[in-house]
């Protein structure tokens, strides 16, 4: 898995790629955890380059969705596309959360 | 008619026959099927004496053949065979390679043997070709020469020893039309053939071999259609598998997926396959995982090329334990992933083992592939 944010007006853009199963999921939690406890509390993170997720790498978005929650923060996911999205819709993982089809279309929704 | 009782057969060792016991009845005609090198074509040349068996015993029509005494040459009148590589006499025309036994061996004039000849010629179709040599004949008309050189000595039995492996797949059909028309008319015949589909419809009765053994036996509907022992299964559903035991919560999950994409390449599964076996593998481990080390688990991954079916197999040791079932899940993703991604799902608790057995989805229409 490899982490890349961008901050956008107040909103952090975390874009997430490769894999985010078992043996990711928890460095993902433990960067997002730190991004939190810094601050940010309105979030996107971007799917595109993402290419395969378990229910281990859902447990690490459902942890961020609950840690923002206590603070009053936000969510919204982009590019959830192929194989992200069949375990999303598999999972319905898909109506928990916000999702959509950009990151731009996303930062509209938080704005 | 034939009556094995344990028969044997070791070559410098090694054990090719270990415990062999049946019996062939007038008018039956068997198949003989299973891997190779599992004493099938061994077994066939113990009954024919072409091997000297190493223990046991084989009667024909209550005649001891192993007896010292027993004669040989009338032992093979009566139970002729038919090799893979026909074995005729190249230097005889195809008549002379038919006339020459029954002339020989049997007193036959020289008459009423090319006319015996000729109307069994006809029988396999190559009456025009009396006067050929071998040579000059396909394979598939050289088989069938040699099923009716065969028929020449009028034998009660004929063991086919594979008789359409050394053919080229166009002439296969030719040489098993003439071997199912003699099943037809009532020829006694047990047939090794690696042909499931002609074992299926030509035999009434089938002895699947394995270890040395009759592993399974049974009419052609039982070991064809429902098979019942493990090894039986595998070969009749042309079973390939991928085995691994996990034994630590610190499996390695990258290596073993690097392995089962191995296998799938192998079975040239579609990658949307693969990437479906991958996920199910993976959310059944995490299912696992609490339980380990305590509760080690073996994990087989077996595909059907004949079905097309990729089950999943788990077995661990200890108490019924279905880990599904077991309320100890951190929420419902894994299994709502599972349960997508599967046809159907068994749990069973067998000979002090817990077998979880997973049928993966197939069709694309129900089948959430990944994409």
């Amino acid at each position: 898995m490899d982490f890349k944010t961008k901050n956008e007006a107040g909103t952090l853009i975390v874009s997430v790629g490769g894999r985010l199963d078992t043996v990711t999921a928890p460095e993902y939690e433990k960067q997002i955890r730190a991004l939190i406890d810094g601050g940010n509390s309105r979030f996107v993170v971007d799917f595109a380059r993402l290419d395969y997720i378990s229910s281990a790498g859902l447990r690490g978005l459902l942890v961020m969705a609950k840690l923002l929650n206590a603070k009053d923060g936000k969510v919204c996911f982009a590019n959830v596309n192929g194989n992200v999205r069949s375990v999303f819709e598999m999972s319905g993982f898909n109506d928990l959360f916000k999702i959509e089809n950009s990151v731009s279309e996303a930062l509209a929704t938080l704005a | 008619m034939i009556k094995v009782g344990h028969l044997s057969k070791s070559f410098a060792g090694t054990t090719v026959l270990a415990d062999i016991s049946t019996e062939i009845k007038k008018g039956e005609v068997i198949a003989i099927i299973g891997p190779s090198g599992t004493g099938k074509s061994t077994f066939l040349r113990c009954l024919n004496l072409l091997e000297q068996p190493s223990g046991g015993t084989i009667e024909i029509d209550g005649m001891d053949i192993l007896d010292k005494k027993a004669d040989i040459a009338k032992i093979r009148q009566k139970m002729n065979m038919v090799f893979q590589s026909f074995n005729l006499f190249s230097h005889l025309s195809v008549l002379d390679n038919l006339t020459l036994a029954p002339i020989r061996l049997k007193g036959m004039s020289t008459q009423d043997a090319q006319a015996k000849a000729l109307e069994l010629l006809r029988l396999v179709g190559l009456a025009e070709k009396a006067d050929s040599y071998p040579d000059e004949l396909s394979g598939g008309q050289k088989q069938r020469v040699a099923i009716a050189r065969c028929l020449a000595m009028e034998p009660e039995i004929i063991l086919f020893d594979e008789p359409t492996s050394a053919l080229d797949p166009t002439m296969i059909s030719e040489v098993l039309s003439v071997i199912r028309r003699l099943a037809k008319d009532g020829m006694t015949m047990a047939i090794v053939t690696h042909e499931m589909d002609f074992a299926k419809d030509v035999s009434n009765r089938v002895l699947y071999m394995d270890e040395g053994l009759i592993y399974e036996e049974g009419s052609p509907a039982q070991i064809f259609d429902n098979p019942q022992k493990e090894k039986t299964k595998a070969f009749i559903n042309r079973i390939r598998s991928y085995h691994c035991r996990i034994g630590s919560p610190d499996y390695d999950l990258y290596a073993m997926n690097a392995e089962i994409e191995a296998f799938c390449e192998k079975q040239v599964l579609p990658k949307k396959t693969r990437d479906n076996l991958l996920l199910l593998v993976e959310e059944l481990l995490q299912i696992y995982t609490p339980y380990l080390p305590a509760m080690a688990f073996e994990m087989t991954i077996a595909y059907s090329e004949k079905s097309g079916h990729l089950t999943l197999m788990c077995e661990s040791a200890g108490g019924p334990f279905n880990p599904l079932d077991s309320g100890g899940l951190p929420d419902d993703f894994g299994l709502m992933i599972i349960k997508k991604l599967t046809e159907s799902i068994t749990y069973q608790f067998v000979d002090g083992k817990n077998r979880l057995e997973l049928l993966m989805q197939k069709g694309p229409k129900n089948s959430p592939h990944l994409e």
